[in-house]
């Protein structure tokens, strides 16, 4: 079996290898030949995604078999591990994690090289692109970090297990998640940096990467927020995101990601902003790499970095190759990126994009900063200086409010140039909305002076408000103008209207979605924690809700032993839950962890940790905390993908070409 | 041992069987030029105008907005076209002087 795995290894390594030389060759030589070279280069690459798979195969089946000769089987499972992380045992190691990057960006490729016939040359210099990529990692793979090498001495009779933080049902799907989005940036880049090679002349290299660059997006999203709801339901400590330096690898190419989502409409649009696009997807690209190498290296450490090993010098040197390519390629040929146009207004749709492109690189940069500053100080000065949540959001916070208000005004200012009469016909409604909103929370209670955190929260639910009343406006005059000439009712029209422009009302459900998600962030400031020792009997109070101690379970399994408390919930005296905070105790990895309990509601979460037992006086410590709306994170995720998913149908009703009745064309030779 | 050393034999043949046995003629497309950027770029302008045309519809911009707006759009199409019209001239004077050569 570990043959077969490390000779598919190898094969693949070569295939791609082929296909990465051959490609070149191809594309270098004119003439009939090299249209044969140019199929063989793409047949092995689509051989490549078989061979990959294979050896992913080989490993999983290992891992099934309980195969402890293979050291990454022997490290990362046992006899009693539960079949489904047996499964994602794949990802659950830095070699089996590598394999299937390996095997995501094959799949990618594969895609890639079967819909050739849409553009055969943009497509074969893509393919080059992404087979310099794979072979990469299958150089890693083969010759740094081989996930069939083999144990030495005796055989073990049964595993180390896996890490008991790993062992959550969403550990079987958030990795997958997260690195479908990160490979994925791999075919916008591959895309990007052909259409520099070969100065490709248009956009049209867009409009095909333009589904890739949403599924990406959608995906590397659900990855994102599946960290925070693992983080928030195994780590036990009441939050779901602690600017912690691998949940920041995910958000880096993420935030250039939304970057290049937003400024590549002015591309499309209006032919502005080629250099800038350029340079945002290769940023991200670089940094989906980056956060391979930071989650993988051990570089920095971190809750959800599993691994500690030396291929950071393998990821620093590809990262350097990749760098110093697309300077090259960009200097050669940076004349095919001049802008059309230029910026006509300050008080436009294209330099809202702009400001928005700004802050989030502004965000970026801070997370980066943050992030490689435990780095950057242990290597100038020689110790670890590391910058906590405090030096995140001081910065993030505005940023995101900035960014909410860009929502809010973006998409009601007109291309080329807004006037203020347009202005005061669009912001009147939104505006007031938000206006009245904030008035009726200082009404009722909220006190935007005694604390930053709560003017921050105050600000977000006004400019929330806004955003929200900005979409609404949006999809009812649109549907109006459609009602008006069809007959339909309104909603039927908003309907039509969104299959009629998928992209632009599937953004706006995505924009919704978001500030669905940031008033469950703006729940935040008004957390409220409490523990205490709690006997039988024993009543802890948070917020309006009693915890009454029932009982103290004990339970084995062949996998874990566990202890866990039940908590009875009243509330205005009745009893509306019952709630079994558990502590687990892993028998091969010989760990320990904690599962909080949970009680969900529109308002907010009931959070209970069982701290286990106090080794003085031997009662258990229990932990509350009420977390104010947090559901409307999770909810607001879920539209969020519903817009990303409208937004990637194409559209129903392509609407007819007409000729513009003043168009008159000028004297032949005006153009070049 | 014996077996795997086989399969893997196996998988090698049929790759490379896959990779290199071509059959049949390619496909290869046709390249793109600078005209039919233009006509890619001719169907964004147009597309411009209706989305344009729709919002003002919807009530979001007055009239001399529009009117500024559309003019300035319109301009860019005449721009695109006229190149159009230029290089499908030139691309059929060319045709035209190649048959005259093959005649001669």
């Amino acid at each position: 079996m570990p043959l077969i795995g490390s000779f598919a290894l190898l094969l693949a390594l070569a295939l791609t290898a082929y296909s990465f030389l051959a490609g070149i060759l191809a594309l270098v030589r004119e003439g009939p030949s090299s249209a044969r070279l140019s199929e063989t280069a793409r047949r092995a690459g689509i051989a490549s995604f078989a061979i990959v798979f294979l050896a992913a195969a080989v490993l999983v089946t290992a891992a099934f078999q309980d195969n402890f000769s293979i050291a990454y089987i022997f490290h990362h499972s046992n006899r009693d591990l539960p079949a489904p992380y047996k499964f994602a045992v794949l990802w659950s190691g830095q070699e089996g994690s590598l394999l299937f990057w390996s095997l995501l960006l094959s799949a990618y490729g594969l895609v890639l090289r079967l819909r050739y016939k849409t553009d055969p040359r943009l497509f074969a210099h893509a393919s080059v692109v992404i087979a310099a990529v794979q072979v990469f990692f299958l150089l890693l793979l083969n010759f740094a970090a081989h996930p069939f090498a083999i144990m030495q001495g005796s055989l073990p009779a049964d595993g180390s297990g896996l890490n008991p933080l790993l062992q959550y049902p969403e550990m079987v799907i958030h990795p997958p998640m997260l690195y479908l989005g990160y490979v994925g940036f791999t075919v916008p880049f591959a895309f990007a940096l052909a259409a520099l090679i070969m100065r490709y002349p248009g956009e049209k290299w867009i409009h095909i990467t333009r589904r890739w660059t949403m599924v990406t997006w959608g995906l590397l999203t659900c990855g994102i927020f599946l960290v925070m709801h693992w983080a928030y339901s195994v780590l036990g400590w009441g939050g779901y995101w602690g600017w912690d330096p691998v949940e920041n690898a995910s958000f880096l190419p993420w935030l250039t990601g939304t970057a290049f989502l937003h400024s590549v409409m002015m591309q499309e649009k209006r032919g502005m902003l080629k250099t800038w696009n350029m340079w945002l997807i290769f940023s991200t690209f670089m940094l989906s790499i980056f956060g391979t190498f930071l989650t993988r290296s051990g570089v920095v450490s971190s809750v959800h970095a599993f691994a500690q090993s030396s291929i950071g010098d393998w990821f620093v040197a590809f990262l350097g190759v990749i760098f110093v390519t697309c300077i090259f390629f960009y200097w050669k040929n940076r004349s095919h990126l001049l802008s059309e146009h230029r910026l006509e207004s300050l008080v436009s749709r294209e330099s809202s994009f702009l400001f928005n492109n700004l802050l989030l690189l502004v965000a970026c940069f801070t997370v980066l900063w943050g992030t490689l500053f435990p780095v950057l100080s242990e290597w100038v000065q020689g110790t670890r200086v590391t910058v906590g949540p405090p030096f995140f959001n001081r910065v993030n916070i505005p940023v995101a409010l900035l960014l909410l208000l860009l929502t809010a005004v973006g998409p009601l200012l007109a291309w080329r140039r807004t006037s203020a009469e347009s202005l005061k016909r669009n912001f009147r409604f939104p505006a007031l909305g938000a206006l009245v909103v904030a008035a009726v929370l200082v009404a009722f209670g909220m006190r935007p002076w005694k604390d930053v955190s709560y003017f921050y929260s105050l600000m977000t639910i006004a400019l929330a408000v806004m955003v929200a009343l900005t979409v609404i406006s949006e999809f009812v005059r649109g549907g109006r103008v459609i009602s008006g000439h069809t007959g339909q009712n309104l909603l039927a029209s908003m309907v039509q209207l969104t299959r009629r422009n998928t992209r632009r009302y599937g953004g706006y459900i995505v924009h919704f979605g978001v500030i669905v998600v940031v008033i469950g962030f703006a729940g935040s400031a008004f957390n409220q924690d409490k523990e205490q020792e709690m006997g039988f009997g024993d009543k802890l109070t948070i917020g309006s809700y009693t915890l009454v101690c029932q009982s103290y379970t004990q339970d084995d399994n062949p996998n874990y032993g566990s202890e866990w408390a039940v908590m009875n919930v009243f509330k205005g005296g009745k009893q509306i839950a019952t709630l079994n905070p558990e502590r687990r105790f892993y028998k091969a990895s010989q760990q320990t962890s904690t599962m909080p309990s949970i009680r969900s509601s529109v308002s907010n979460d009931l959070y209970v940790v069982y701290e286990g037992q106090n080794p003085d006086t031997g009662r258990p410590i229990i932990r509350a905390h009420l977390n104010p709306l947090v559901m409307w994170i999770w909810v607001g995720v879920w539209i969020m993908i519903v817009g990303t998913v409208v937004a990637m149908i194409p559209n129903t009703a392509p609407v007819r070409v007409m000729a513009p009745a003043r168009v008159q064309p000028a004297p032949a030779g005006a153009g070049d | 041992m014996t077996v795997a050393l086989m399969a893997c034999m196996f998988i090698a043949t049929a790759t490379l069987v896959y990779v290199f046995y071509l059959p049949g003629t390619l496909y290869l497309g046709p390249r793109k030029t600078r005209l039919s950027f233009l006509r890619e770029r001719r169907e964004t302008v147009y597309e411009n105008l209706r989305d344009l045309s729709f919002e003002f519809k919807a009530g979001k911009f007055p009239d001399a907005d529009y009117q500024a707006m559309k003019t300035s759009l319109e301009e860019e199409a005449a721009a695109v076209l006229s190149e159009i019209a230029h290089l499908e001239e030139v691309a059929r004077n060319s045709a035209a002087g190649n048959k005259k050569g093959a005649r001669v």
